[in-house]
């Protein structure tokens, strides 16, 4: 075949695709129209502020400028970024606080889902309690575990005091060794109930006779859980994982409100310090490249997200 | 409590340190209407209460009093730590404003000291200010050096630059233009509660004379009554941090740079020299060697200090006279034994002066709040309506109102507030006010430099928490703040 029979060929294949797909956007057009004001919307208020934020994180913005007279100093923040101790530091105090908080709010989580998936009087009473620190306002609740911890006058510190346990108020959140733990211990409370909620739902979609036909087939509690519930939970676990690992990754009223990113940088997790640049110290560039760099970060967890839940679907489509 | 000798004290003071000079050598020192150098206690008293002043008649004449306009109006506000005889005076301010000029539409926000800038900053960035701001004195060589602000003088509603504190003025002039006014001018004094110096073994009567006694005083009870002795306050981004460290830091002779002097050039820094790092090994030894004072200190702010003090949990704090009518107000919300144990604290409740240094230097931060007007290219809607804008802030600060918004915590920054009758009455109802007054001559202004909030709210309280959490040694903790510093000035990422 020739070079110009050849391009012939691939038009002619080329031409039923391009008016196939042409054909079928017409047919959705409707479709199309329904979602484009929520396509202009995200356009507006996310694709232009990631547009902005990339562009500025390649800027100096000193305090004594307006944004608007910003310098351009190339890749230079991101540099600092890398070679500044405070970001490892930071860095590994978000590691550390999505990693726990994600990990034992699931594990919490899916325990009292299997818990309360037994049918027992006053079930559905405790599951609205467990409910509780998950509708309670962020921001009240840190202010109250603020009080709980206080060094000086916390309630932890004043029953174990009066209990004889300490000669003193043990030290939560004034001490750069036990404030991120402490810190976590709050997150956790607010976030397993979110675990137990994914995880209650999953459970009442594992199918009861594959449970009942392994118990007839000799299968202990746990051998029913481990080979049967479990591996039917495993999509709507890698969802909540997921879920719990971004909004871990993003966090920022518990932190804030409770100590500041403080004592001492201690407890200072990448939301927090890109808002003290950013808000405190009118480091718009530098918070913008660390932005930029959350937002990779994010992405990615993004895509496993979707792929998460593009995997249940295919299997859904497939059953 | 050792009032007599306040005067003397005043007096030997105003005439021998520098201090004095760096708040009366502004060139614009023709003739204030009260002698400065005259200060003390008992000049204050006597000329409370000589002259009257019309404050519509006198804002009448700078936009009158029909006029129509619409106002959009932050101003930093009451927080919870105020006393509500303040929160009282802000609500009197915005009625009569509203009768005084019922045509002019008034949309006013109040804000928290630590929330304003943040917000405030983020505003200007999309054009969304409001028209007017009342800004913490740090704030105001910020914004008017990047040119968000129009330029404002006393002159233009009606007073005189001679009205005001010559250090106040200072704070709102940038490259030798003045962007704002003054609306009050605050300094802070030394409390404690006599009776846990009695039972610790103290002179009840005599607060601590210098920075180490403090230190001395605070070991002494602790270790004798188990409680905290001294207030420290070291959390980051408030506002307390600096308005607590920086007296005991410039007391023993240091200086972020050299703000004491009377004309500051701001070009050497000083947070690393050898009195700095004193100041900052008080602090360590009381926190990490004694544990002395609050664990919570590098959490908390002064608001968490009070309760702690009503309960007689705390010896001494450093606070405005206002702390005495938040006590009272505290007092009236306790219950059962709480309530006589809390009157029992503000019976013995002391005021007296800030401590001085070694070498017999005394220092309180110069502080307050200043009002501005924005440029129309920075407020929502492109346009500011400025007969409105100069109507509040001639309002503001009049003698009368300048008066009574500072009327329990802090000065009026309009020096003829000194005069009206309410002052007087504030002399007679508001305890121990003569002392925080009498600190005024002591007072020094942070750097009036745009790159201040960042000295002041994250810079300093950073260099105290990491000395104070033991993640560096106080010489380190030092020298990386002056590092910073430096960074700073030199437009460092």
């Amino acid at each position: 075949m020739t070079i110009v029979s050849g391009k012939a060929e691939a038009r002619r294949r080329l031409q039923p695709a391009t008016s196939d797909v042409l054909r079928k956007m017409w047919e959705h057009r409707a479709d199309y129209a329904y979602v484009l004001p929520a396509i202009a919307v995200m356009l507006i208020v996310i694709a232009y502020p990631i547009y902005y934020t990339i562009e500025l994180s390649f800027f100096n913005t000193p305090p004594g400028l307006q944004l608007r007279d910003k310098i351009f100093v190339g890749f230079n923040n991101y540099t600092a970024i890398l070679t500044s101790g405070v970001f490892w530091q930071v860095t590994f105090n978000t590691l550390i606080w999505t990693a726990a908080s994600t990990f034992i709010s699931f594990v919490l989580g899916f325990a009292a889902a299997l818990a309360l998936h037994r049918d027992f009087i006053g079930r559905g009473i405790l599951r609205a309690i467990l409910i509780i620190p998950w509708v309670i306002s962020a921001v009240a609740a840190s202010y109250i575990w603020k009080w709980i911890y206080h060094s000086d006058f916390g309630i932890i510190g004043a029953v174990l005091v009066e209990l004889g346990w300490a000669t003193r108020p043990p030290n939560f959140i004034d001490s750069v060794s036990t404030v991120l733990p402490s810190l976590i211990v709050v997150n956790i409370w607010r976030e397993f109930p979110f675990a137990m909620i994914m995880m209650t739902a999953g459970l009442q979609t594992v199918p009861e006779q594959l449970l009942r036909a392994a118990k007839v087939d000799g299968a202990n509690a746990w051998q029913r859980f481990w080979h049967v519930t479990f591996p039917h939970l495993r999509n709507v676990s890698t969802v909540t994982i997921l879920l719990l690992a971004v909004a871990n990754f993003n966090s920022f009223i518990i932190p804030w409100i409770m100590t500041g990113g403080g004592p001492s940088n201690a407890s200072h997790i990448w939301i927090t310090h890109i808002y003290e640049l950013a808000f405190g110290r009118q480091r718009w560039g530098v918070a913008s490249a660390y932005s930029v760099l959350l937002f990779i970060i994010l992405m990615t967890l993004g895509y496993f997200y979707v792929r998460a839940l593009s995997g249940n679907e295919r299997k859904d489509g497939s059953a | 409590m050792t009032r007599s000798t306040l005067g003397g004290a005043v007096l030997r003071g105003t005439v021998s340190t520098a201090l004095m000079a760096s708040l009366m050598s502004a060139p614009a020192l023709a003739a204030p209407p009260v002698d400065l150098s005259k200060w003390s206690p008992e000049y204050v008293r006597s000329i409370a209460g000589t002259q009257d002043f019309d404050t519509a008649g006198d804002c009448g004449k700078v936009t009158p009093l029909d006029y129509k306009g619409r106002l959009t109006f932050w101003y930093q506000g009451v927080f919870e730590g105020d006393p509500d005889l303040l929160r009282q005076y802000y609500k009197d301010f915005f009625e009569t404003f509203r009768k005084t000029y019922p045509n002019i539409q008034l949309e006013e926000q109040a804000l928290t000291y630590n929330d304003l800038l943040d917000k405030f900053r983020t505003a200007l960035l999309g054009n969304a200010a409001p028209m007017a701001v009342r800004l913490q004195i740090l704030g105001g060589t910020e914004f008017a050096s990047k040119g968000y602000l129009q330029p404002l003088k006393p002159e233009d509603v009606g007073y005189s630059t001679e009205d005001f504190w010559p250090g106040a003025m200072k704070a709102v002039t940038w490259d030798g233009v003045t962007y704002g006014i003054p609306t009050n001018n605050e300094t802070m004094a030394f409390i404690w509660n006599a009776d846990i110096f009695k039972r610790a073994g103290l002179d009840p009567n005599k607060p601590p004379a210098t920075w180490d006694d403090v230190v001395k005083y605070s070991k002494q009870i602790h270790d004798k009554l188990g409680i905290a002795g001294y207030g420290l306050v070291a959390r980051k981004n408030a506002g307390n941090t600096p308005y607590r460290f920086m007296p005991q830091l410039w007391a023993y002779g240091g200086g972020v740079f050299d703000e004491t002097t009377a004309n500051p050039t701001y070009k050497d820094i000083e947070l690393n020299s050898a009195q700095s790092k004193a100041a900052l090994q008080a602090s360590y030894d009381m926190y990490v060697r004694d544990k002395s004072v609050p664990v919570s200190a590098l959490t908390n702010q002064q608001a968490d200090n009070q309760p702690l003090f009503l309960a007689g949990q705390l010896g001494m704090m450093i606070s405005h006279p206002s702390d005495y009518n938040v006590m009272l107000d505290l007092q009236k919300k306790a219950t059962g034994t709480d309530k006589d144990k809390a009157q029992t604290v503000i019976d013995n409740m002391r005021y007296g002066l800030i401590p001085t240094g070694p070498d017999g230097k005394r220092a309180v931060v110069f502080g307050g709040s200043n009002i501005h007007i924005l440029k129309p290219e920075y407020v929502e809607g492109g346009k500011v309506d400025e007969p409105a804008a100069k109507a509040i802030i001639c309002m503001w600060t009049s003698p009368e109102w300048s008066l009574k918004m500072a009327y329990a915590g802090s000065n009026p920054g309009n020096l003829n507030g000194f005069k009206t009758k309410w002052m007087k009455e504030r002399l007679d109802s508001i305890k121990f006010l003569d002392v925080t007054t009498s600190m005024l001559p002591y007072g020094i202004p942070f750097p009036a430099l745009p790159q201040s909030p960042e000295i002041m709210n994250i810079i300093v309280p950073d260099m105290l928490q990491n000395a104070l959490t033991g993640a560096m040694t106080v010489d380190q903790a030092a020298d990386d703040a002056a590092k910073k510093v430096k960074d700073l000035m030199g437009g460092g990422l």
